[in-house]
């Protein structure tokens, strides 16, 4: 305490004096309180270092999450969980060469020359390395390298793996979708990720798709069991509830794991159900089938001479399995007849034949939420003869989902519905169904494919209780221009339960093999029909299908068990 | 007087102060307080999303089928395993072995007459 000014004040001011020292005692002793308080707080911040008010790590984020995308029944197919990724200021490091030694020696794979090159620019931002464990994060954070930092990051994770591989797509490192229904969120079904988030709430709702994952493993399963088994080189399926339009599972093998880090995919890993155009053969014919009944051309008792060829200008079309004798409209269905489906074909004649595969689509590229979709390849002039190929499906190439939505709409009463891999109810589908064929054609063709499940070609698809119907086709492929006589693809639609249609299956098989069991057949009937009978065993109880046993049935049932008691 | 209004006015100076600065403490406390919930809840939610993926993954069919068939002998179910009720209810022996109605408790068939109701 300094003494105050006033000490040079007269001696006779003496009381005058003693008040302002007062004061000043006053003032001092407040002085003394402040500084107190200060060391108490400095002391107590010192002894008891206060919580770094860090901002919270993973909750401030600056964009809304991207949806997860979840099946039918709830399960997930893809999230995003948080991931730290490693990053430099190269301005900022001041010992380049030991911070390149303390980084290669914390992680591993981070290459020496690749680092010196990305650290001695002249830029302020480089990656070091994109989604880190969080024990790397915590090594390299702990090096205490300036400069050197982490972001956390959001990463897709696939918890299904490959089951969702072609349907459920993936995305890049920035989290863009490149394929698949991701691709779908952020081009195309923009306004459908919009309408999911809920800005408020700082969270966005799942977009659920029309996929069973269930359904989807079932197939996967059992069509790389027969691709194995046939020595195929690849092979896929559909399937669909045909009273909504909805895709319960979509399968292309081979697949692929979206989790996987390195992306770059064969040519056999592309979307065979989608992306890529078959000739499915003699599943065409079912439309000629179709026409014929709409038109009023062909009644189911309707005959038809297939005793020799068919020959139009030069060329001969012929029966692969040649009965050589005048057959009725169902048995030409049942035993495929080439002959007898032209015939029916040309009776509607060629104009009609083009209006009605306008009228179901098979003119337009079909184009789903799938990105990934290609145009039909049809007959470039439309002659005679193009329309007695075409009529079993011969020189007409389609993707194979745009043949399973054609044959559910003549299946379902005649609506034909854009099929749909997010959920949809039955309203909604019918509300944007067109119709394309009458509901008594549909009951026709019903009955044709119940028929050729009881005793026609796909009889190993009908698994007994499930009631299924189907039709066959194995189409010689082309290679170089030419069909080839060894290079075929067995492919099968049906539908179960077949007294009320619900569900169709497709299942194609690419270039399978003879083996001793099909005693040398390579035809669907051998290899694509036994695996969708498989398949459909294995999913009718998951999809709510209640058996019913006829009486012949019953016997059939009890038969096989007698067999396999034997064999025991 | 002027002394004792002084006083008052410098006593309440130092009062609002305490109260002003108690108060501001008090809000970054409670702020403190809101950003480590904050924190703890994006930490929760985020375990959430792992353990959601991580239980997506684990019960993904395939595994789950191969799990069946290798510890519980279990294979497809084939069409002639399902019954219905009806089916079952049929198959039930018109005298029951064991009277167990006459002692006055059927819990079991007190359930299925319920569901044949129904």
């Amino acid at each position: 305490m300094t003494e105050p000014a006033t000490d040079r004040l007269p001696e006779d001011e003496a009381p005058r004096r003693l008040a302002g020292q007062n004061r000043i005692r006053l003032i001092a002793i407040c002085f003394g309180f402040a500084f107190l308080a200060i060391a108490g707080q400095l002391t107590r911040l010192t002894i008891f270092p206060m919580m770094e008010e860090a901002a919270p790590r993973i909750a401030a984020e600056d964009r809304l999450p991207r949806p997860d995308i979840i099946d039918r029944n709830g399960v997930l197919l893809a999230t995003d969980v948080a991931v730290a990724s490693l990053y430099a200021d190269p301005s900022k490091i001041i010992d380049i060469d030991e911070a390149i030694e303390l980084l290669t020696a914390t992680v591993p794979d981070l290459d020496a020359r690749e680092l010196r090159h990305k650290l001695t620019t002249s830029k302020r931002f480089a990656w070091l390395k994109r989604q880190v464990s969080p024990e790397e994060r915590d090594a390299v954070y702990n090096l205490g390298i300036p400069g050197v930092s982490y972001v956390n990051e959001r990463r897709r994770v696939y918890p299904q793996g490959r089951l969702g591989s072609h349907v459920v797509g993936y995305v890049d490192l920035d989290t863009k979708g490149i394929a698949g229904i991701e691709k779908f969120l952020d081009g195309q079904g923009a306004l459908y990720t919009a309408s999911l988030a809920e800005p408020a709430e700082r969270r966005t709702q799942p977009a659920q798709m029309s996929i069973d994952i269930r359904v989807q493993a079932a197939m996967i399963d059992e069509i790389s069991k027969a691709i194995t088994k046939f020595s195929a080189i690849g092979g896929g399926g559909i399937v669909m509830d045909i009273t909504t339009g909805e895709v319960l599972s979509l399968v292309s093998l081979p697949d692929f794991n979206p989790n996987q880090e390195n992306k770059n995919f064969t040519k056999e890993q592309q979307n065979r159900m989608t992306s890529g155009v078959y000739e499915l053969g003699s599943v065409i014919k079912a439309v000629t089938f179709a026409m014929a009944f709409d038109y009023g051309t062909a009644s189911l008792e309707s005959l038809y001479d297939a005793r020799f060829p068919l020959v139009i200008g030069s060329a001969r079309i012929n029966d692969f399995h040649a009965e050589r004798r005048v057959l009725s409209v169902p048995e030409v269905f049942t035993h495929s007849s080439n002959i007898g489906t032209a015939k029916m074909a040309l009776d509607v004649g060629l104009e009609r034949h083009q209006e009605f595969l306008k009228r179901v689509g098979l003119f337009d590229r079909l184009q789903t939420e799938l990105p990934e979709s290609a145009r039909p390849l049809l007959p470039k002039r439309w002659s005679r003869l193009a329309t007695a190929t075409a009529a079993f499906g011969h020189g007409f190439a389609v993707q194979p989902l745009q043949g399973a939505a054609v044959v559910a709409g003549l299946l379902n009463g005649g609506h034909m519905m854009t099929p749909t891999l997010l959920k949809r109810s039955g309203e909604e589908a019918m509300a944007m169904a067109q119709t394309i064929v009458k509901p008594d054609t549909s009951e026709k063709m019903r009955y044709l494919f119940r028929l050729n499940g009881i005793e026609g070609s796909a009889s190993k698809a009908d698994v007994i209780g499930y009631r299924v119907g189907g039709k066959t086709g194995t189409a010689e492929k082309v290679v170089n221009g030419r069909y080839s006589k060894d290079k075929r693809l067995a492919s099968f639609i049906g539908a179960f339960p077949m007294d009320a249609p619900r569900y169709l299956i497709l299942v194609m098989l690419d270039e399978p093999k003879a083996t001793p069991e099909t005693f040398g057949f390579a035809t669907s009937g051998w290899n694509a029909v036994p695996t969708a009978g498989l398949i459909i065993e294995r999913i009718a109880p998951m999809l709510g299908v209640a058996p019913v046993f006829t009486p012949e049935d019953l016997d059939k049932l009890a038969k096989l068990e007698a067999k396999a008691k034997k064999r025991n | 007087m002027h002394k004792f209004l002084n006083f008052i006015l410098v006593m309440t100076l130092l009062a609002s102060g305490f109260v002003l600065y108690s108060l501001e403490h008090e809000t970054r406390g409670l702020e403190r307080e809101i950003s480590k919930h904050e924190r703890a809840i994006a930490e929760e939610t985020e375990n959430m999303r792992l353990l959601n993926a991580e239980w997506s993954s684990l019960t993904r069919p395939d595994r789950l089928r191969a799990l069946a068939e290798q510890h519980l002998g279990l294979s497809t179910l084939k069409a002639s395993q399902i019954v219905t009720l009806e089916e079952i209810a049929s198959k039930v022996p018109a005298e029951p072995v064991m009277k167990l109605e006459a002692e006055g408790s059927d819990p079991i068939g007190a359930i299925i007459d319920k569901m044949q109701v129904q």
